[in-house]
């Protein structure tokens, strides 16, 4: 019994197996094949199209990484859109970023329920367009005649050009800037403002005048970010060939070590304490965080916070950490011209009618919103008067350099690694993972 | 009818034959299906994935193009290639891993071993404690080290003010160790509570009071009559937990991002962040790994079956 068990197991185990290298193979067959293939699907659903009347068009599947309050803002747009009447009405669906990432490649490869029109995240662009998931939109463009380059953030819609073609439109840019407790500013450095600039040598003066009160001028928070756009102002890059890591040298050791002279001199939060907290209650100045706490300080009483760019080495230079949200068209044999043509519409009135993507406390991509006396008034408009401090890192190996950096950058300013053991280890990292993948 | 009566007389013996080769066939059938929706599930969700598992392990794979069969180069890589960081992430992976399994596990036994005994006494409201104890058992792993982060905050954290320390539980050993074994052991007490509750409820009450008339004390009463009732359940348990906290994940994860320097980044991190990061998939490499975690696990786990069978 146990025997014949044990050889029933072993036969679907050697099975599966057998079925999934099958599987996998016919995969790699079909997307061998597939390249000229949608023209030909395109021109049989065209011929199909008179039988089913554009009222009975399945809406358009809209998927976006907005699971938190900013979910509610995009499906408050989503539905002013469907007011309109559009030709194809939009469905906005909220998945977790984690999942969405997990769940594309194999909704890609298996063409069935593929989303019409999705929102990733700008790093992942390029890997997607090179693993051949998207569909290049420049034809769609044309179609369309109201999206271009002119109407966009350019470093935004840079962002969706790979090899040649366009695989994206920026929904918005979202950038890590330098909060500042206006009481506290007002008391201990009333002239730091004066240039809209705040530099480290400022950093040291407040929390100079600062120290007798207990309160701290800077806030060592997500230290990724900030470590690329210091590194950035410095004329520091990531990989100076566009291929190999090249961010273990002097440029990169200065903004680490003067993170970490500010921490040991006593201007930041120590280790384990939490500087968003500290600004929270009034403890701390300055406070580099992302355009997206906003909306959770201002509902903060007495808290009179402003928002600035980052903190600079150089006052000439700004360079303010960015990202941006793209929406994009993953492989899909269903999608048709006349589908694509109601998608484009959609992305065109997004462009224009973006001031609910404001309110989430975003800047949107779009030039437009620069017309809007609403966005105007809002604390993260001056983002957009220096449209070239967003730098979007977009070195093609971002990933395995971020997960790299993460592993040393909290660990040098606060001297539990010493600066060179941590580079040399990051910059390894990069190496090891690109010759591994 | 006329057919019928002509049928029957002939068909008379083989029906017969038919009924034993069915008797038969129920005999060698009928076990399988009882054990089939077992068989299923595990089929499904742990002999696949494993037998998929060892067989990406071979290959460089993305996940979005098939994979490419690359024989050994991954355990190379990651077993012999001393300058590769994968050598390095395996060790200290594979070693904190370890070192957790080996600080956790006693604490997971004995910490819910007194407590069922503490409530075999059948104090008032016994019933209310055994709730309680249980309950951090339902709760998800992101909830519980959310709760304890803010319990081990530096500034705001009861466990400083109350005992009047400043200790960053987040960054500095041994702390961070300590911190993580107290959440995993809060955690998981319920589980294995109520086994060794259910077991200790077995134990005959006649033993304790022969030894009460032989003069024997609680001591005595422990190590003689309660620790071999609960030998079973005590092996059970010590497996279970052993294999469990080998997959430690989402405290480290959660409570110190696997610092400080990387003295907390276990195996499964590593795992993780190979097959499923923000960069490019390499998760050829990442099943070599959970392979290797996987014959630690195996290996550890029959040492102890080998270990209770000759005890018994």
């Amino acid at each position: 019994m146990k025997k014949r068990l044990t050889r029933t197991l072993a036969a679907v185990c050697a099975g599966t197996l057998l079925l999934s290298a099958v599987g996998c193979g016919s995969k790699a067959t079909n997307t061998g094949t597939d390249t000229p293939k949608p023209a030909e699907t395109k021109t049989e659903t065209k011929k199909e199209e008179p039988a089913t009347p554009a009222a009975a068009q399945k809406d358009i599947e809209f998927w976006t990484v907005f699971t938190g309050p900013d979910g509610v803002n995009m499906t408050k747009m989503v539905d002013e859109y469907n007011k309109t009447n559009p030709k194809i009405k939009v469905t906005h669906r909220p998945i977790d970023g984690g999942d969405m990432y997990q769940k594309i490649p194999t909704v890609v490869q298996s063409g069935k329920q593929v989303p019409d029109l999705a929102v990733v995240h700008a790093e992942r662009l390029a890997l997607f367009a090179e693993s051949d998931m998207l569909m290049p939109m420049n034809d769609y463009f044309a179609a369309n005649g109201k999206i271009s380059a002119d109407n966009y953030v350019k470093s935004a819609w840079d962002m969706g050009e790979v090899g040649g073609k366009h695989y994206s439109v920026p929904l918005d840019v979202h950038s890590f800037v330098t909060y500042y407790n206006k009481d506290l500013l007002d008391k201990y450095g009333p002239t730091v403002l004066d240039d809209g600039v705040i530099t480290f040598e400022e950093i040291q003066q407040v929390g100079d005048a600062a120290k007798k009160d207990e309160i701290k001028s800077m806030g060592i928070t997500w230290m990724r970010v900030k470590f690329l756009a210091w590194y950035s102002q410095l004329g520091g890059e990531l990989s100076t060939d566009g291929e190999n890591p090249d961010f273990n040298n002097d440029k990169a050791a200065k903004v680490l070590d003067t993170v970490k002279a500010l921490h040991d001199n006593g201007y930041t939060n120590i280790d384990g304490e939490d500087p968003v907290q500290m600004f929270r209650s009034g403890k701390l100045v300055f406070c580099p965080e992302g355009i997206w706490m906003k909306n959770s300080l201002e509902e903060i009483p007495n808290l009179n916070f402003g928002m600035a760019h980052s903190i600079s080495f150089d006052p000439a230079k700004q360079v303010n950490w960015t990202s941006s949200h793209q929406m994009v068209m993953f492989k899909n044999k269903e999608m048709t011209d006349e589908r694509a043509a109601g998608i484009m519409d959609f992305l065109a009135w997004v462009g224009e009618n973006s001031v609910e993507w404001a309110r989430a406390g975003q800047v949107p991509a779009s030039l437009k919103i620069l017309q809007n006396d609403e966005f105007k008034g809002m604390k993260q408009a001056f983002l957009l008067d220096n449209q070239d401090s967003l730098k979007i890192f977009d070195y093609k190996y971002f990933g395995f350099a971020a997960e790299a950096l993460d592993k040393i950058v909290w660990e040098v300013p606060f001297g539990r690694m010493e600066t060179k053991e941590g580079l040399d280890q990051a910059q390894k990292e990069v190496r090891d993972r690109i010759a591994n993948q | 009818m006329s057919m019928k009566q002509q049928i029957q007389p002939t068909a008379h013996t083989p029906i017969l034959s038919k009924s034993l080769k069915g008797q038969m066939l129920k005999q060698k059938v009928v076990p399988y299906l009882f054990i089939a929706p077992h068989l299923l599930l595990f089929i499904i969700f742990f002999a696949i994935p494993a037998v998929v598992g060892i067989y990406i392990s071979f290959t460089k794979w993305n996940l979005y193009t098939p994979p490419k069969w690359v024989g050994f180069k991954n355990y190379y890589e990651i077993l012999f290639n001393h300058d590769s960081t994968y050598y390095m992430q395996l060790r200290n992976g594979l070693g904190n891993t370890l070192r957790f399994v080996l600080m956790s596990v006693p604490f997971c036994i004995i910490v819910p071993l007194f407590m069922a005994i503490a409530l075999n006494t059948k104090t008032l409201g016994n019933k209310v404690f055994q709730s309680l104890f249980y309950l951090p058992n339902l709760l998800s792993i992101s909830t519980v080290v959310l709760t304890w982060v803010f319990m081990f905050h530096r500034r705001l954290g009861p466990i400083n003010n109350v005992l009047k320390i400043d200790i960053n539980w987040f960054g500095t050993q041994p702390f961070t160790w300590t911190a993580i074994i107290i959440i995993t052991v809060w955690w998981c007490i319920g589980g294995n509570l109520v086994i060794y509750l259910a077991a200790l409820a077995g134990i005959r009450q006649d033993l304790y009071e022969s030894a009460s008339i032989d003069g024997a004390n609680a001591v005595n009463k422990f190590f003689s009559i309660t620790l071999p009732g609960l030998k079973h359940p005590l092996a059970y348990t010590l497996v279970l937990t052993t294999i469990a906290q080998f997959n430690i994940y989402g405290q480290p994860l959660m409570f110190s991002k696997g610092g400080p320097k990387a003295t907390t980044h276990v195996m499964m991190m590593y795992i993780r962040e190979l097959a499923f990061g923000s960069g490019q998939s390499i998760a050829g490499l990442a099943s070599a790994m959970s392979v290797m975690l996987g014959l630690c696990i195996l290996s550890v786990s029959t040492f102890q079956f080998i270990l209770m069978r000759n005890n018994d």
